[in-house]
């Protein structure tokens, strides 16, 4: 497609990502008022989630199988041997090779449990209950205890609140967005594992697992410069806001009829779709800064998914949906949406908790063919490649696309610095390696809130990145309530926990 | 409480709390995988003891604690147990696959457009749990790309175009044709007919059609694909929204004729009503049970109502995505449907048949693969071999794919699936302590069996992996694909000897004998029932409910276990018709 820039933006001095000129407090979609306050660019914020953990289950970190052979060997595990600056680049960060000075490796990091009680009552304050996969993601995302082995955050996440700061602000609250499209598993569901983003007290907010449909709710509303596709443009958002009215103004008449519980079902889909007429309404017509990205086309197939009674449809790809396509476009769109100041937040699950999508294909093309899938991986399932370079391959495949967005970002100029510069963007993996959440006692486990790693990129707010931080048992939450601050919120607690990194400034 | 065979055994909905399935202590990784069943367990009545094997009881199983899934089902033990028998309903939302059926029924569009554009349903086991329905920014994304999507299609293809419009417009303000698309397809779309007012509002888009714009090739067809967009966007489209009347007894209201109809349609066919239902639900008659079963019985005779029971089973089952190449898990498809057809449909035969038919259908490249005699004619009926160990639908490379694993079968997985879905027993989640998917044993032994040992030593492990392993083990003869093999893949040395035990109902080895150890067992006739209802109402049923569905097993024994009666008994019955509004806490 195309691009052709709104001539009325255009004309308001904006030049975009390409041209890279000062950016103006006219082109803010706020028309500057927000601007006008905390001056400077906006500030973004992103989290990349890897449905996975950091190491083999009881292998030690130097210790590897690949095709059935054993060996010993540093330099796989993902945390680095040294600390500061001069750290010697693992396997898994490989991709970011080129990027050392614009991320660091956050290491040591721990989530609190009790050690001698699996109660409920007896977790700790930002604490994990004592069941590894569902218990370790509430602490994780929002900082406040687990009670069950359910997967659910009883709190707002560290993404929500920025996305809440920046209310009205820009098109889109936040982006959340998901790139393992299915479960895979025949037999079951997801059962909360495709969350990483909540809102106050625990809501779930629903990841958008297509690139397609992200690409259209993000860009619908981009005027063309045209004045026969202007025309067009026009006609359409009207026609579309005219189908949305007929919908809408059933509301009350429904609503006035149904039972008590059928009216609370319904006023959320109600509310869902308003949410999507204001957005047709705010992009258009002061969102013409930036270039309108390439449409990313159909989705790739679902692998694994099947019309009929069993599993007709499935080819050679089960358990694949070409998540490396699908991350590469979501990666896109968030950078896109970053540029445009269409939203300031994103998160994107590259793979659920506890992702059981089949790694054959990915680690096939890094060379090391696996035949597991990723949960698989981290316990050994591949009886021929087991321990810390098998894990560290699927973990460098999922720090490969956080990688691309850092390197977009830094090659896009704005306000005298790069976009990377005006940001923080995460990378967070589902498990540590420390000791086992369930038994309290096993070492070197993939079931741990122990030891855990985030990657923390962007300079927003005084980030100083470049070196491998060895956190000593802060809590991941107080890393991300740092990157919180640098982002440009207020808070001084996410969930239970407070206290920042100050090493992260430093 | 109806006497089960063995005098003890109690409704137990399944129901398994997390992820955790119990799949702690178990082997390479198979582990807490499957994890859809969240939720507390719902006791159906307040049992008289444990189930076999001295499992399968929730502590207390009160009235009142049934579902902890989203509030949605909170029927309270108090007010349900007043009033007709009437299950607790909500406005249901249409499945990908209803959606998928619907447009294909109405808009003659068969590319399965709902997968396209939106979110996987969950499935727990089946994809139209409302529990598990929230409306989300991501949905309605989708659905508007749907919409767009679909609407256009169906008027770019000209001979689906000339199916949907009726009339042959007079240019493009003519109101007269537009009236007539509104109130055909609406009618067929929303599953009653338009009010005027309603046919007025949509009335308005015909602008689009008629504006004089010279950048815009619009014409009458603008304002159809308009109109059709706004329909597939309506909640009254989306939703299953039952109203009805209310009756004398609180909370209960009887449902109109109409929405009796899509009730039965999307249970039996998994689609809208039909022209001969909507015609029938016009005339009211399907509020009179004999009118409602001899539709019922008309559908039950359709290629959607076997899709409808095919799907049924591959979700209770577990073999709905297996991980196998095309052609086979086509193969398997064909075996597997073939006898659900000939049980259910073709042959009216006791359905517990299913479980120990004595011959299969294969092609002949199935009947290679499994090693066994190959069919007459290309494909057909092949009679197993006595020394085959098989017999049923458990010897299906489907089902023996379930539960399985991208590289290798789970004991612990299968038997979690025999006694969940089949016994309709629930897995007690292993303690907290015990790590749900830690390889069993020493990782390094080299057989699996052996590995599976230490689930019997550690004493954490054993009290819930005794009523679990040993099913899977009487069927680990049997691989991820069907195979019969003799020892581990690729392991010569370690043999596996096929002994197993369904806890509880005794030995057994192989598929085969486990089908009769279920039959016999006298549960799996009333965890059939469980399961269909479960099916039907959209939730696993609460303890309230408990009496429907001894009503129903009670019918079902008595027809001979003829599925397609239990289909028509449940439908005629009067809770049917009948709605109960959920109670919030």
């Amino acid at each position: 497609m195309t691009l052709k820039l709104n001539r009325r933006t255009l004309l308001r001095g904006l030049g975009g990502a390409a041209v890279g000129l000062p950016l103006l407090d006219c082109m803010s979609s706020d028309g500057g008022v927000a601007r006008a306050q905390d001056a400077g660019p906006p500030k973004r914020y992103a989290i990349l989630f890897a449905g996975q953990g950091i190491g083999g289950d009881g292998w030690e970190r130097d210790r590897n199988m690949i095709a059935g052979e054993r060996f010993q060997e540093s330099g796989h595990f993902i945390v680095p041997a040294e600390t500061g600056e001069n750290y010697t680049l693992t396997t898994p960060l490989q991709p970011l090779r080129e990027l050392r000075a614009d991320f660091s490796v956050v290491s040591g990091l721990n989530i609190p449990f009790s050690r001698t009680s699996t109660e409920a009552a007896d977790v700790p304050a930002g604490g994990a209950f004592r069941d590894f996969h569902g218990g370790g993601a509430g602490p994780l995302l929002c900082g406040t205890r687990s009670q069950s082995a359910s997967f659910t955050c009883r709190s707002i996440t560290s993404d929500q609140v920025l996305a809440r700061m920046h209310t009205g602000k820009t098109a889109v609250p936040s982006l959340v967005l998901r790139a393992q499209p299915s479960w895979y598993l025949s037999g079951s569901s997801y059962a909360g594992r495709n969350y990483i983003s909540y809102g106050e007290g625990g809501t779930r907010i629903e990841s958008q697992p297509s690139p397609q449909i992200a690409y259209r709710a993000l860009f619908t509303g981009f005027a063309p410069d045209d004045e026969a596709e202007r025309a067009r443009f026009d006609f359409n958002q009207r026609a579309r806001r005219s189908v949305l009215d007929l919908v809408t103004g059933k509301r009350q008449g429904l609503l006035g009829r149904v039972g008590a519980a059928d009216r609370v079902r319904l006023e959320r889909h109600f509310d869902e779709i308003r949410e999507l007429e204001l957005r047709l309404g705010a992009v258009d017509p002061m969102t013409g800064s930036c270039s309108l990205p390439g449409d990313p086309g159909a989705d790739p197939a679902v692998g694994g998914d099947n019309a009929g009674s069993g599993s007709d449809s499935i080819g050679t790809n089960t358990g694949y949906s070409d998540e490396q396509a699908r991350g590469r476009a979501m990666t896109d769109l968030v950078y896109m949406a970053f540029v445009c100041d269409l939203t300031r937040v994103a998160t994107l699950q590259l793979t659920t908790f506890q992702s059981h999508m089949n790694v054959f294909q990915l680690t096939s093309e890094l060379g090391t063919p696996i035949r597991a899938d990723l949960h698989e991986v981290g316990h050994n399932g591949d009886q021929n490649n087991r321990g810390q370079l098998p894990v560290s391959l699927c973990l460098q495949w999922h720090i490969a696309h956080y990688a691309y967005l850092l390197q977009r970002l830094k090659s896009t100029p704005e306000a005298g610095a790069t976009l990377l510069d005006n940001s923080v963007i995460v990378f967070m993996p589902e498990a540590g390696h420390g000791t086992q959440l369930n038994d309290a006692t096993s070492r070197f486990q993939t079931h741990s809130v122990e030891d855990m790693v985030l990657l923390v990129a962007g300079r927003a707010g005084g980030l100083r990145p470049g070196r491998h931080i060895a956190a000593a048992g802060a809590h991941p939450a107080q890393c991300l309530l740092t990157c919180m601050q640098a982002a440009g919120s207020s808070a001084t607690q996410l969930g239970e926990v407070s206290g920042t990194l100050g090493a992260l400034l430093a | 409480m109806i006497a089960r065979s063995n005098g003890r055994w109690s409704w137990i909905a399944v129901a398994v709390a997390s992820h955790a399935l119990l799949a702690g202590c178990t082997s390479d990784a198979e582990g807490d995988a499957p994890g859809g069943e969240d939720g507390s367990a719902g006791v159906f009545t307040g049992g008289n003891g444990a189930g076999p094997g001295g499992n399968g009881q929730t502590a207390g199983g009160l009235p009142g604690a049934v579902s902890g899934r989203g509030g949605a089902t909170g029927a309270s033990g108090a007010t349900g147990q007043g009033g007709p028998a009437a299950f607790e309903s909500v406005a249901r939302r249409l499945s990908r696959t209803e959606l998928n059926n619907v447009l294909a029924d109405v808009l003659g569009d068969s590319t399965n457009p709902a997968n396209q554009f939106l979110l996987e349903d969950e499935y727990a086991p089946y994809d139209n749990d409302y529990t598990l329905q929230s409306a989300s920014q991501a949905l309605i994304d989708g659905l508007n790309a749907f919409a767009e999507d679909v609407a256009r299609r169906a008027l770019a293809d000209p001979a689906r175009r000339a199916a949907l419009v009726p009339c042959s417009p007079t240019g493009p303000g003519d109101a007269s044709c537009f009236r007539q698309v509104i109130e055909s397809v609406g009618a067929k779309l929303l599953r009653r007919p338009l009010a005027d007012a309603e046919v007025e509002r949509y009335l308005t888009l015909q602008a689009f059609a008629t504006e004089d714009n010279p950048h815009v090739d619009n014409d009458f067809y603008t304002a159809v694909e308009l109109f059709f967009r706004a329909v597939l966007q309506d909640p009254e489209f989306l939703y299953r929204i039952e109203v009805g009347e209310p009756t004398a007894n609180p909370g209960i209201s009887v449902l109109n004729s109409h929405e009796v109809a899509s009730r039965l349609s999307f249970l039996i066919a998994g689609s809208t009503p039909d022209a001969t239902l909507l015609a029938e639900a016009r005339s009211n008659a399907l509020l009179d049970a004999p009118s409602r079963r001899a539709q019922a019985e008309r559908l039950l005779g359709t290629e959607r109502a076997r899709d409808q029971l095919h799907r049924y089973h591959a979700m209770w089952l577990g073999y709905r995505a297996i991980p196998h190449p095309a052609n086979l898990t086509r193969d398997f498809d064909t075996e597997t449907t073939h006898a659900i057809d000939r049980v259910v449909f073709d042959e009216s035969r006791s359905y517990l048949e299913l479980f120990t038919l004595p011959e299969t259908y294969l092609t002949a490249s199935l009947a290679k693969h499994y090693g066994l005699p190959a069919p007459a004619n290309g494909s057909g009926w092949v009679a197993y071999p006595a020394d085959s160990g098989r017999a049923g639908i458990l010897s299906h490379g489907s089902v023996l794919s379930a539960f399985s694993k991208f590289s290798d079968t789970s004991p612990t997985q299968r038997g979690i699936l025999v006694r969940t879905r089949l016994l309709c027993l629930e897995v007690v989640p292993p303690p907290a302590s015990v790590n749900v998917d830690e390889p069993p044993g020493d990782v390094e032994s080299t057989c699996k069996v052996e590995r599976y040992a230490a689930h019997r030593e550690l004493a954490s492990c054993a009290s819930c992996h005794a009523g679990l392993d040993p099913i899977g083990l009487g069927l680990e003869q049997y691989d991820m694909a069907g195979r019969f093999r003799t020892h581990d893949d690729g392991n010569p040395e370690c043999v596996l000897d096929g002994a197993g035990e369904l806890p509880g109902y005794g030995a057994f080895s192989g598929p085969g004998e486990l089908g009769a150890r279920l039959v016999a067992s006298g549960v799996l006739d009333a965890c059939s029932v469980q399961q269909y209802v479960s099916f039907a109402i959209g939730r696993r049923p609460t303890a309230d409910e408990a009496p429907h569905l001894e009503a129903a097993l009670e019918r079902f024994r008595a027809s001979d276990h003829d599925f397609s009666s239990l289909v028509l008994d449940f439908v005629s019955d009067p809770a049917f018709v009948l709605r109960r509004e959920p109670v919030r806490p």
